[in-house]
């Protein structure tokens, strides 16, 4: 009986359509189980949009579904960036709104009228169960099937992937990684088989990419790159021309109808690497045709002098369009990827995000667990192998563990191909040590046979290091169980360690805040939505509303009011208008206000509650930005004491205290308190018994945990003076003399006035 | 009235030229040129400082205080003392005269009493004395310049601070650096000539499969170990502990030191190794008893060094509920 079964497993062929179904089997666990972890805050909270950047998603979609495509092409949004509006339609990458207007109206074509919330909510889970698929795809050709499971897996629970498509994330990242890995999947098929359309299919996804995230820049400089590499490596063939050609020709024909990225291509520099392979590998075709005709060794030698001067010409005119500005430099996102001081000096405003930091070693761990160290692991079998599509695993390692170490957020790239090498570490280890047949120990014959055909194996994987010898197998059960045993632990404790991260880190909405009572009990705190919905409710349809940039998207979606600025920051200038207004003391604000025709000021404060994202936290970058823009009349130092503290107790200086910013976080804070007791829980600083003075806004609404404060503006008095001496004269502060006649002079002027 | 006005003013504009003909004047033109640091440059001290830039002035005074002198060890002063002498060579060069605009260094070996009565404790320190206007009585207060360590080129930014303090536009040229141009076509043509001569003795390393892993391999745990955030945020390599002793990890969860990277690295590639060792090297050793000790020592390494990997975590971020035997945290 044992026998039998023995054979029935190790024969392929008996077993073939039982893997099939297993296979199946368990991809759609791995689907189920990716998107089941991500549902978290679906459980927890409700089914909402988080964060800030889903909401403009969220109100375009709508807006998408509600208007139709055409009007949604057309787009001119004059509700945000007051008074100057944006021309929607041709600014945003429609990928995403487009796939969730065409789900809705799919499910609505078989009588499921789904609300269009709940699909925005749940896209980013649904497509996570893809991106497995993909991951999936993409390893089986690099090792075997098996490994491609493992990596389908360890994609679908990594918290580097989850950590941007958590239910209610409805942003571009969500269908990003699916179609960056589905496209990566189709280039290595076409390159394997220089087949067209496979190439034509690449371009294909390759346009839905460009259509839906800015990273697409990463596919149009990661596969020349690939195709450089195995051309300097002499691995030129026509597969790779074939594939190449095609892909870049229909790719970027396609992305150009993209109203956003237009003409992009071919006039910025970070375009030009896939334009320079084009040529180069057009110079390498002709060079290797003609070769196989001519032999003549001369020839040979003027050919390649062509391609020298050739390649020297098309680079320098390459140096000298850009230096004429016809093709525009690196745009300084992409700049200070490459030169990381450069956003810090000129940038404050992509410096200030957070998500644009370096990332520290913890975040690595944190994000993939054992896979970091498997990841170099896999890199290394690559190189053993190493056929075309190998290289291409290599490069995209090296080039992606750069970036996720300049920047966070782009940990999300990297996250994928880790996945893939990992998986096909565990697997080769998996191969070896589930082998059930024990190998027979070749006696000295075999071994001296063995080493005299050596040579042959080593020159079939160039001399490798650590395969030089031939394989042979793994003889003693104890050594198979213990391995598999240590490793089915640490694959168990990464299931854990994923799970927690999720639960714990990744799954808040942000909107919504939770926190802990001390019986255990979950407290929740809405004032976001309570401050918004405020607005919708008790401001007129057109009120202006000002805020720091983070807040414009939620102010848009949630309150439906105009806002001056948002998370799209598309002018410096504007941005650091608001920042001026939140730095300067008042009546340099007022005018700014005034001028802007501001209804509202919204500021977040945690001081009460301890929550550390505020606006007093950010204050610094505003300060900064707004003197990138006005260097004399906004100074950061000012803000900063003689000792170089940023404070905001009594130290804190005249210009910190004075400024709109402070006054409005602080105003009647000290009411809340028993007198010189009032206290910033966020910076633990006792306030000044005294509170700041507001002379030209009126406090509006103030949210329960006051994490939420509004302003009204005031409207210009009604007797002519300015705010503060009508603010003092109501306070009952008799000014000098002189103001009272100066009132009671305007006074009569307006009654004389009327008499004619 | 106006064309008393126009008296006025065309007899201030004598004086002021007039004025420039002062003997302060004078003296002040001949030690700028005559000093021996950079050319336009008052090489002050304890005895002429008051002298410079006491009250009246005509004119107005750039002055760097600084200690150059080894023992005190001011990096910065060093640097900033090229960038210095830079603002004052091209004010000299392009206003020969000086115009009204003088810059001096005092440094402290010469100018103790200076520092002690002016009651300052760190250098440099620059200051820009403007011009009286009446006498000793308008004598304004100096203004000082903010020494901030991120800008790249200070002399451009001292010429803007100039600028924006006084009625002076000052340009810096910066020379061109001929030694940089040549040491960069030597360099260049060297490396080309060099590598052309050891191109037959290079060529079996450059297709050599093993140097490339190599790198490839040095280059993904640099990375990934957070290498690229000491190298923008210039962390310390360690730092004091608390009770004297030094301390390699670093508290919190975003901050890391210069060591604790490296051993993280070094962790990563022992655990890297080991797993390639357990697939790649185990099943391909010919005796069976080697192999079962080699197996099993392999696997005790991934587990200890991804047990202590584990537990330095912990130590990063406290909250972290997991652990792995035999290292708990």
């Amino acid at each position: 009986m044992a026998p039998a079964q023995a054979s029935f497993f190790k024969d392929p062929a008996s077993t073939q359509n039982i893997r099939g179904i297993l296979r199946v089997v368990i991809l759609l666990t791995i689907a189920a189980a990716s998107i089941s972890s991500r549902l978290f805050s679906v459980i927890r909270f409700e089914s909402i949009i988080h964060e800030f950047d889903p909401w403009f998603n969220f109100r375009a979609t709508k807006y998408l579904v509600k208007h139709g495509f055409f009007e949604f092409w057309n787009w001119f949004d004059d509700r945000t960036w007051y008074p100057l509006g944006r021309v929607t339609g041709g600014t945003l990458y429609p990928g995403l709104m487009v796939t969730s207007g065409a789900i809705w109206h799919a499910l609505r074509m078989i009588s499921l009228p789904v609300d269009i919330r709940n699909i925005c909510v749940l896209l980013a889970p649904g497509f996570s169960g893809l991106t497995a698929f993909a991951t999936y795809l993409f390893t089986k050709e690099m090792k075997d099937s098996s490994a491609g499971l493992l990596a389908a897996a360890f994609m679908g629970i990594a918290p580097g992937y989850i950590s941007r498509s958590v239910a209610g994330s409805y942003d571009n990242e969500a269908i990003a990684i699916f179609l960056l890995m589905f496209t990566f999947y189709l280039w290595i098929k076409a390159a394997k088989l220089g087949s067209a359309m496979w190439g034509g299919l690449c371009a294909l996804f390759y346009f839905y990419m460009v259509s839906a995230w800015g990273g697409y820049v990463f596919i149009t400089n990661l596969i020349p790159l690939h195709v450089f590499v195995l051309i300097l490596m002499g691995r030129y063939s026509g597969r790779i021309y074939v594939a190449y050609s095609s892909w870049y020709a229909l790719g970027t024909l396609a992305s150009m109808q993209v109203p956003f990225v237009g003409f992009l291509p071919v006039r910025t520099s970070e375009h030009m690497a896939p334009l320079g392979i084009f040529g180069l590998i057009q110079l390498v075709a002709f060079v290797d045709y003609l070769r196989g005709h001519v032999s003549s060794k001369q020839f040979n030698t003027l050919l390649r002098a062509i391609v020298v001067v050739i390649t020297i010409v098309s680079f320098s005119g390459l140096v000298l369009l850009t230096v004429t500005n016809v093709i525009a430099p690196w745009s300084g996102r992409f700049y200070s990827l490459w030169d990381t001081a450069y956003a810090k000096i000129h940038i404050p405003i992509i410096a200030s995000v957070s998500e644009h930091q370096p990332t520290a070693w913890p975040s690595f761990f944190f994000d993939l667990n054992f896979l970091i160290w498997l990841f170099p692991a896999g890199v290394y079998l690559c190189f053993r192998q190493l056929r075309d599509e190998h290289v291409f695993v290599i490069v995209y390692s090296v080039m992606a563990s750069y970036f996720s170490g300049v920047m966070v957020r782009l940990m999300l790239t990297l996250t994928p191909i880790v996945c893939v090498s990992a998986a096909m570490t565990v697997s080769s280890i998996l191969d070896a040590y589930l082998e059930l047949d024990t190998p027979e120990e070749p006696d000295e014959a075999e071994i001296k046979k063995a080493k005299k055909s050596k040579d042959a194996s080593v020159t079939a994987t160039g001399g490798f290091l650590s395969s030089k010898a031939p394989y042979i197998g793994i003889y003693s059960i104890t050594s198979k169980v213990s391995v598999i045993a240590s490793f089915s632990v640490y694959l168990v404790l990464f299931v854990l360690h994923c799970t927690w991260v999720t639960s714990n880190a990744y799954s808040s909405p942000s909107v919504v805040l939770a926190s802990r009572m001390p019986d255990g009990s979950q407290h929740i705190i809405d004032d976001f939505r309570e401050a918004y919905y405020w607005l919708r409710k008790n401001t007129a349809e057109d009120a202006k509303v000002m805020s720091w940039w983070d807040y414009g998207y939620q102010i848009g979606g949630m309150a439906d009011r105009t806002t001056l600025v948002d998370n799209n920051t598309w002018n410096n200038t504007h941005i650091a208008t608001v920042g001026k207004a939140m730095a300067s003391g008042e009546a340099v604000s007022y005018e700014i206000l005034r001028k802007h025709e501001v209804d509202y000021v919204l500021i977040i404060f945690g001081g009460l509650l301890g929550y550390s994202g505020d606006d007093i936290n950010k204050f610094l970058w505003m300060v900064r930005i707004a003197e990138g823009v006005w260097p004399n009349e906004v100074q950061e130092r000012k803000f900063f004491t003689a000792r170089g503290e940023y404070k905001i107790d009594a130290d804190a200086t005249d210009t910190m205290k004075n400024s709109l910013m402070y006054k409005m976080s602080y105003y009647n804070y000290q009411s809340l308190f028993p007198p010189g007791q009032a206290t910033d829980r966020v910076r633990g600083a006792k306030l000044p018994a005294e509170g700041p003075v507001l002379n030209t806004l009126d406090e509006a609404f103030t949210t329960e945990n006051w994490i939420v404060r509004i302003y009204k503006v005031k409207d210009l008095d009604t007797f002519g003076r300015d705010h503060f001496s009508a603010r003092a004269f109501e306070s009952g502060k008799k000014k000098a003399r002189k103001t009272g006649l100066g009132n009671r002079a305007t006074g009569k002027k307006g009654r004389r006035n009327v008499r004619v | 009235m106006r064309p008393l006005a126009l008296l006025a003013a065309f007899s201030s504009l004598l004086s002021l030229s007039a004025a420039q003909k002062t003997p302060k004047y004078q003296t002040l033109l001949e030690l700028s040129s005559s000093g021996k640091g950079a050319k336009g440059i008052i090489q002050l001290d304890d005895n002429n400082f008051n002298e410079v830039t006491g009250p009246p002035r005509n004119y107005s005074t750039v002055v760097l205080f600084t200690a150059l002198d080894p023992r005190f060890g001011c990096q910065l002063c060093r640097e900033f003392q090229g960038e210095f002498d830079l603002v004052g060579t091209s004010w000299n060069k392009q206003h020969p005269k000086q115009d009204g605009l003088f810059f001096g260094v005092l440094d402290f070996s010469v100018g103790k009493q200076t520092f002690q009565r002016l009651s300052m404790s760190t250098a440099p320190i620059m200051m820009l004395f403007p011009a009286t206007t009446t006498g000793v009585a308008g004598d304004q207060f100096p203004i000082k310049y903010d020494f901030n360590p991120n800008s790249l080129n200070a002399a451009e930014s001292v010429a803007h601070w100039i600028t924006d303090n006084s009625k002076y536009t000052v340009i810096v040229a910066r020379p061109f650096n001929y030694v940089k141009l040549f040491t960069t076509i030597a360099g260049v043509v060297g490396t080309a000539t060099l590598s052309k001569l050891a191109y037959p003795y290079l060529a079996p390393a450059l297709y050599s499969r093993n140097l490339w892993a190599a790198l490839s391999l040095v280059a993904v745990l640099l990375f990934t170990s957070g290498h690229m955030f000491n190298h923008i945020r210039k962390v310390p390599y360690v730092a004091h502990g608390r009770n004297g002793g030094l301390s390699y990890i670093a508290g919190g969860f975003s901050n890391q030191f210069g060591l604790e990277t490296q051993i993280v690295a070094l962790v990563y590639a022992v655990l890297a190794f080991s797993s390639i060792a357990l697939c790649l090297k185990m099943p391909r050793l010919e005796t069976a008893s080697k192999q079962k000790i080699a197996v099993m020592a392999w696997n005790l390494v991934v587990l200890v060094m991804f047990s202590f990997l584990m537990s330095v975590f912990k130590m990063k971020n406290n909250s972290y509920p997991f652990f792995l035997p035999p290292l708990i945290a």
